[in-house]
């Protein structure tokens, strides 16, 4: 997210000011001792070691990350990992960060790291490319690449192009659950609808796939509100960018409009989200927690934060819902622009997040919440929330907050 | 930009009809404006001008030169714009060639007026230095560094405030040269002669989407609209340029009604910019 350029003035910037170093002020002072800038070195803890004497010779490299053994001055062994190099027999960070130490490893972890994708975790990605696979009648847009995060793609767009379709949202699930859909080209498109479980990630940054039983990949073709019949498949295990090991049956093409696009009468669905719009946050601003897909009643706003930056505030999209047919996507037009509260609402998460990711605060729902109705009940216009004064005000309310929560914590022990 | 989905798209369209832009602005409010002096120490003048997340650097350099035999009694001003690939990866190597001379020849249009140097923001007359012989060649340059929509605004955003901080050295000719000799020039490292730059017009580009104009449209919004008029405008709400981008057609009476919106945002906004030229011109003093 590109920074708010403020120019503040005097009283603004003794504010921040004071309100910056409120916060820096109440982070616990062991943190800063494990943080370590360049050309530090870093203390190796002889006594830790088991001895294990690994001749110089031998140059061990994990995977294509560089780890490599690390001999200290009398022999016994570390293994340096990113973010350090051994000087004169002493480990140096070449990183400013945070010394992690797991078992013999040593590595140095930096705060503004670029997004590592895990199992299980919830993004929300753009769909920008297709990859064919071996399966030739069938264009698969799976997995793709964007900004080098993996994103599971899934559903499309137009029935002529399907360029840059939305964003997917993933259930809440312990797994990332993915729609995988699979078009062929323009006028037929044969759609599957499959759920599959990320089973791990390979080498050239796609995603390893795999149906977890008969039941999740099964469509319910009877269901009323599915127009299209689905072409089903259950692979045992569905590598996206090599061949699918199954037969397809039960297929039948159909014409088939992306508005028409159904969903899945089951838990998992998967929502094309539609009106909106995206943000980007540096992705460190975004732990993972129980749940990244929020409901905002009181807005009818949907907030999606995605673990790997990108943040979705738009329309809710209720599950389940038929989408409109083609003849309606005329009518998609004036008619049906957002009502003009919910897009207040809309603007207000949307700046609410921009200021904080400005101000590097991480981002959580309530905190946003927060951010949104603070500027609400200051009589802020929506867009002076990116202005300096607002600025200024959410660092003091948020250096306020985290005050009484440790004076809280403190006080309760 | 990687592209819009539809719903996104949907999206923009709608705040633009109901007033209420993705971030809160009104259809013709500016986005947040900030303005240095001085970035480039060695150039005559220079500023860097942002309006959002577009970021533009102009510079302007004075090198003596001799006027063309056409117009002895002017100087000369060129405009180049480059636009740099952090701006956009697609801007690398020749990729940017395109819009790089579309908006120079859009500023040019704008800024500098007719072939006769006549109505020109600068007055050109003021750069000669020996009638005939000699005279100040203006250099001006713009780079454009993080492009977000909106870059020719911007950029004589950033041209008008490196116009204002341009000190163009004074220059003593020795009288004693005969007629057809080169004069001897002295150009004094100290004392400075400042641009009037009262007279120099802004650019407001107002960008068409659906029924309704915008100003300050960002990348996103611009890749919505049907067609872009950008108009500049001086001080005196006197329109120096004209330039239409897009690919729609306008109906004669749209044209004339961007017009008056451009004439009526264009005043606030050169408050605004004149403002922070003096807030930028004291913090440099300090």
């Amino acid at each position: 997210m590109r920074d708010l350029n403020l120019s503040l003035n005097q009283t603004q910037r003794v504010r921040l000011e004071a309100a910056l170093h409120e916060l820096q002020s109440l982070v616990p002072a062991a943190a800063s001792a494990a943080a370590v800038t360049v050309a530090d070195t870093i203390p190796v803890n002889q006594e830790d070691n088991i001895l294990k004497y690994i001749s110089l010779s031998q140059e061990n490299t994990i995977k294509e990350d560089t780890i490599s053994l690390f001999v200290c001055a009398d022999g016994l062994v570390w293994c340096r990992g990113h973010g350090t190099s051994d000087q004169d027999g002493e480990v140096v960070a070449t990183l400013c960060g945070v010394v992690e130490r797991v078992n013999k490893l040593v590595y140095v972890r930096t705060l503004r790291a670029r997004y590592k994708p895990e199992v299980g975790d919830i993004i929300v990605g753009r769909v920008i490319e297709r990859r064919r696979t071996a399966v030739d009648e069938l264009n698969m847009r799976s997995i793709f690449v964007e900004n080098d995060v993996i994103c599971v793609s899934t559903i499309l767009a137009l029935s002529v192009e399907v360029d840059n379709c939305f964003i997917f949202c993933f259930s809440d699930f312990k797994s990332v659950f993915a729609y995988v859909v699979v078009l062929t080209h323009a006028d037929t498109l044969r759609v599957i609808n499959h759920q599959a479980e990320v089973r791990g990630f390979q080498h050239d940054g796609s995603l390893h796939l795999q149906a977890r039983s008969e039941k999740y990949g099964k469509v319910h073709a009877s269901s009323a509100t599915l127009p299209v019949t689905f072409n089903v498949q259950f692979p045992t295990s569905l590598d996206i960018t090599g061949y699918a090991t199954v037969p397809l049956y039960h297929y039948q093409s159909v014409p088939f409009y992306a508005s028409n696009l159904a969903f899945m009468n089951c838990k998992n669905v998967l929502l094309q989200l539609e009106r909106g719009q995206l943000l980007t946050v540096p992705p460190y601003l975004v732990k993972r927690k129980k749940q990244h897909f929020h409901h905002l009643a009181q807005y009818d706003v949907d907030l999606i934060l995605g673990c790997n930056g990108f943040i979705w505030v738009g329309e809710h999209v209720l599950v389940g819902e038929n989408v409109k047919t083609t003849e309606d996507q005329q009518k998609y037009e004036a008619d049906n622009f957002t009502p003009l509260e919910t897009r207040k609402h809309i603007c207000r998460l949307a700046n609410a997040i921009r200021v904080l990711s400005a101000l590097g605060f991480t981002l959580t729902v309530e905190l946003i919440i927060e951010t949104a109705e603070a500027s609400v009940s200051s009589n802020v216009e929506v867009n002076d929330m990116l202005g300096a004064e607002f600025y200024v005000q959410t660092a003091e309310r948020e250096a306020k907050r985290r005050a009484a929560l440790l004076r809280k914590k403190n006080g309760g022990r | 930009m990687v592209g819009l989905s539809e719903g996104e798209k949907h999206f923009i369209r709608g705040g633009i009809a109901q007033d209420i832009r993705t971030d809160g602005r009104k259809r013709l409010q500016f986005r947040a404006l900030s303005v240095e002096t001085g970035v480039i120490p060695q150039a005559n003048g220079s500023a860097r001008v942002r309006l959002g997340a577009t970021e533009i650097i102009a510079s302007v350099k004075a090198e003596l030169g001799k006027p063309s035999i056409l117009h002895p009694d002017k100087g000369k001003v060129s405009i180049f714009v480059d636009c740099s690939p952090t701006a956009e990866p697609t801007f690398e190597g020749r990729g940017s060639e395109e819009l790089s001379t579309e908006l120079a020849v859009a500023l040019q249009r704008c800024l500098l007026g007719g072939k006769s140097g006549a109505g020109a923001a600068i007055d050109l007359s003021s750069l000669i230095v020996v009638d005939g012989k000699v005279c100040w060649d203006l250099y001006i340059d713009g780079l454009v560094v993080s492009s977000d929509g909106n870059l020719l605004d911007a950029l004589a955003a950033a041209i008008k405030v490196a116009l204002s901080d341009t000190g163009i050295p004074k220059v003593n000719v020795s009288l004693s040269a005969a007629n057809d000799e080169e004069p001897e020039v002295d150009v004094s490292d100290e004392e400075f002669l400042q641009f009037d730059t009262s007279s120099v017009p802004v650019i407001i580009t107002l960008t068409k989407v659906g029924r309704h104009y915008i100003v300050d449209a960002t990348s996103e919004e611009e890749s919505q609209m049907s067609s872009a008029v950008s108009v500049s405008v001086n001080r005196h709400g006197q329109i120096c340029g004209l330039t239409k981008r897009g690919g729609a057609g306008l109906d004669p009476s749209v044209i004339f009604d961007m017009i008056s919106v451009a004439k009526h945002v264009s005043q606030q906004f050169i408050g605004v910019l004149d403002s922070e030229i003096a807030a930028a011109e004291a913090e440099a003093d300090e």
